[in-house]
């Protein structure tokens, strides 16, 4: 796996979800290192590999900052507005588009390598498992390309919107869609190895750990379902819908709710490990890693928890509204805030 | 182009409609006269526009089974919908309804409440039902835009990932896309122009989508008290949904939204173009609206309210604010005592504090301008019950 802890190269950190890595930041951040306006808003998350950060913004460019001053390497101008968090794998880098299109870009030169077109804005990640890219898109469709060339392998035709970023597995690749559904397709083929019905609208993004696949649903129920069958091993209630997407550590599966709660469930049956009132309501996705949870809710604030206890440490309001998953390491925290201000602090 | 000047003496208590007009209203809050320029497209109006099809008519279909195990449910949104459709028009069947205001060829906005995350915005289910029937008579996903002035409060609440696909999704403090090119969000030409407390920028644009892509409004409030303006109903989501720069109207504890809301409505393409109303009422705010932080404040009235006539909508859920504030024993929305006054965390922890004194004469000032009917004696509500 592509991802030493200095690093975080896609959403919720690397393609095994773990949402964090094992920096431990129980005091909240104190000083602004620096911190970088950029024209529009963004919806995404930044992404961290070799001291350079990745950020997609809405004027429809893709960044590429010095981590350390947040000097500007390289910009790339997209099609579109972008609201897709980017994914790193070897040279590349990848994100989607409003207008449509998969774009690769090289990582250190911001060149563009290829682009592959589409219909409809590309909100979710792609997700590189070896030689394949795959990602959904807001238009329902769902397409693996060729990492190297953006070929289009197969595609897929859902009847909702897919605003969930896929898991791809050896052999499966797993997503959710607003019609319901938590789906599973064969990598080589896309054809379905089977699909998992819930109550309502599936935009968070899935995990798959010890042979479940975990993901929260609209119908306000968070489920764990047998990677290989589709079968409930088990689901938990909340009292509002869950579009976070969950991260797992030690055991524990991590994810907030729109009822405004941080939850933490053991892996192995579900049951409440604990259940910590936030601020307002939680639409990001948690990192976990540690012995903190972090969370981002609605109107601005950063909120960390101990995640042994859900006791919380510190808070930080930056203003402006964030829903976009921070990056911790050991030596800063980086946010993107919707209002377009990229920070680092320390 | 068509330019009015509204002048509204908080000293004479009046209201004066350019030359034509001066409708009374009471005189009240130690407010300064407040100029209004307005400058808009001429264009004539369409029987459709304000107050619609139906002038006073008001249908308030209340459904027991509207909220199941905390959620909103699908099923009896869509019962709702029809019935409320259905006795609103007089048609026997919920298609025919939604034919007399719609047709395949329109461009349809809907203007939904985001402002009160979690629970008490325009609910998904209903955006969804409105959906459905527009599309039953013709009018395509790609022809139906969800709009509200924040980008971020309808994320927040789901719109962009959970309406069905191709229908597009505006936030005005965003740029949006149009055939390949992209659009700020507001016209430069229709604007209405007042200074309120010696702001810098004094005017409010109107939202693109309303003056240029929109051929039709459907409009969907929450049912909520608000501190400013007594109640967010259909005229001020409407007004400050579409134009930009409108928290300037108060400074606690005073505010324009009396008459600011009503003139903005009177706007010619708002006027012409909102030709329905379906409020939200499923879950209702009583007190500290319009966010409602404290869930104390909230009801589950399992509720929607349907007319063409904003006005007389909004005199109904005044009605139905007033009727839980006297049950819970809060003030009236229309209390002018001063011990009320608190700030906002006053606000949040009692029902008995407002920063505001709240403006709810917007409702009236709205039906002086000819936007619908006022008068309890003028308006026909009709309840549905369901179960």
């Amino acid at each position: 796996m592509d991802r030493p802890d200095a690093n975080w190269v896609t959403l919720l950190g690397g393609n095994d979800r773990r949402g964090g890595t094992s920096a431990s930041r129980r005091s909240p951040p104190k000083d602004l290192v620096w911190k970088v306006p950029l024209p529009d808003a963004v919806r995404s998350s930044p992404v961290l590999r070799d001291g350079v950060l990745f950020v997609t913004c809405r004027d429809g460019c893709a960044y590429a900052l010095d981590s350390r001053t947040g000097k500007v390497r390289w910009t790339f101008q997209a099609g579109a507005a972008i609201d897709s968090t980017p994914s790193i794998s070897g040279n590349l880098v990848f994100f989607g588009c409003d207008d449509g299109a998969l774009y690769a870009v090289d990582h250190t030169s911001g060149k563009l390598q290829w682009r592959a077109e589409g219909a409809g804005a590309i909100w979710t990640t792609p997700v590189v498992r070896e030689d394949s890219v795959y990602a959904g898109s807001t238009d329902g469709s769902f397409k693996s390309v060729d990492r190297n060339s953006g070929r289009t392998r197969w595609t897929r035709q859902m009847e909702g919107r897919i605003c969930s970023t896929a898991y791809a597995a050896e052999r499966l690749v797993y997503f959710g869609c607003t019609d319901g559904r938590v789906y599973a397709v064969e990598n080589a083929s896309g054809r379905d190895a089977w699909t998992y019905r819930t109550d309502d609208g599936v935009i968070a993004s899935p995990a798959v750990v010890d042979g479940m696949v975990l993901v929260g649903s609209e119908d306000s129920c968070f489920y764990a379902l047998d990677a290989a069958s589709g079968a409930l091993r088990w689901k938990v209630e909340t009292d509002l819908g869950i579009a976070s997407s969950a991260a797992v550590a030690d055991g524990r599966v991590f994810f907030g709710g729109k009822d405004g709660f941080v939850y933490a469930r053991a892996l192995r049956d579900g049951s409440e490990i604990w259940k910590s009132k936030s601020l307002r309501t939680i639409t990001a996705s948690p990192m976990a890693g540690g012995s903190i949870v972090c969370i981002q809710t609605f109107y601005g604030v950063t909120q960390a928890y101990d995640s042994q206890t859900g006791e919380e440490l510190w808070r930080a309001n930056l203003g402006g509204s964030l829903q976009s998953t921070p990056i911790v390491t050991d030596d800063a925290v980086y946010l993107a805030t919707y209002p377009g201000v990229v920070y680092a602090l320390r | 182009m068509d330019r009015r000047t509204f002048v509204f003496s908080a000293t004479l208590g009046t209201l004066n409609l350019g030359i034509a007009g001066l409708p009374w209203r009471q005189a009240d809050a130690p407010r300064k006269s407040l100029k209004i320029d307005v400058r808009a497209p001429e264009m004539a109006l369409s029987p459709l526009g304000m107050p619609g099809l139906f002038p006073g008519r008001v249908v308030e279909v209340v459904h027991a089974g509207a909220i199941v195990r905390r959620r909103v449910s699908q099923p009896a949104v869509r019962a709702m919908v029809d019935a409320g459709m259905t006795a609103l028009t007089g048609e026997t069947a919920a298609k025919n309804a939604w034919g007399r205001l719609f047709t395949s060829a329109d461009v349809v906005a809907i203007k939904v409440n985001p402002s009160g995350v979690p629970q008490t915005t325009t609910s998904i289910p209903l955006v969804r039902e409105v959906v459905q029937g527009l599309n039953s008579v013709g009018v395509p996903n790609r022809h139906i835009i969800v709009y509200d002035r924040n980008s971020n409060q309808l994320e927040v609440n789901g719109y962009h990932a959970l309406l069905p696909a191709g229908i597009r999704v505006v936030g005005l403090d965003q740029r949006w896309a149009v055939g390949g090119e992209t659009r700020g969000g507001y016209d430069p030409a229709v604007f209405c122009e007042m200074d309120c407390f010696g702001e810098l920028e004094t005017r409010s644009y109107l939202a693109g989508i309303v003056s240029t892509e929109a051929t039709k409004i459907i409009n969907l409030p929450c049912l909520k008290e608000h501190n400013a303006s007594g109640v967010t109903g259909c005229l001020k989501n409407l007004a400050y949904g579409s134009f930009n720069n409108v928290a300037r109207t108060h400074v606690d504890p005073k505010t324009y939204t009396d008459p600011v809301i009503a003139v903005m409505c009177s706007v010619a393409p708002l006027r012409s173009k909102a030709v329905l109303n379906i409020m939200d009422g499923i879950r209702a705010v009583y007190h500290s609206g319009p966010f409602a932080w404290n869930p104390e404040f909230v009801w589950e009235a399992r509720t929607l309210l349907f007319g063409t006539d904003p006005v007389a909508v909004d005199r109904i859920e005044l009605e139905i604010v007033e009727q839980k504030r006297r049950e819970v024993g809060a003030p009236s929305v229309w209390d002018r005592n001063p011990d009320h006054l608190g700030s906002s965390a006053d606000m949040q922890r009692s029902f008995m504090k407002s920063p505001f004194y709240r403006e709810p004469g917007h409702i009236k000032t709205a039906s002086d301008l000819g936007l619908g009917r006022w008068e309890l004696e003028h308006i026909d509500r009709r309840l549905i019950r369901m179960a």
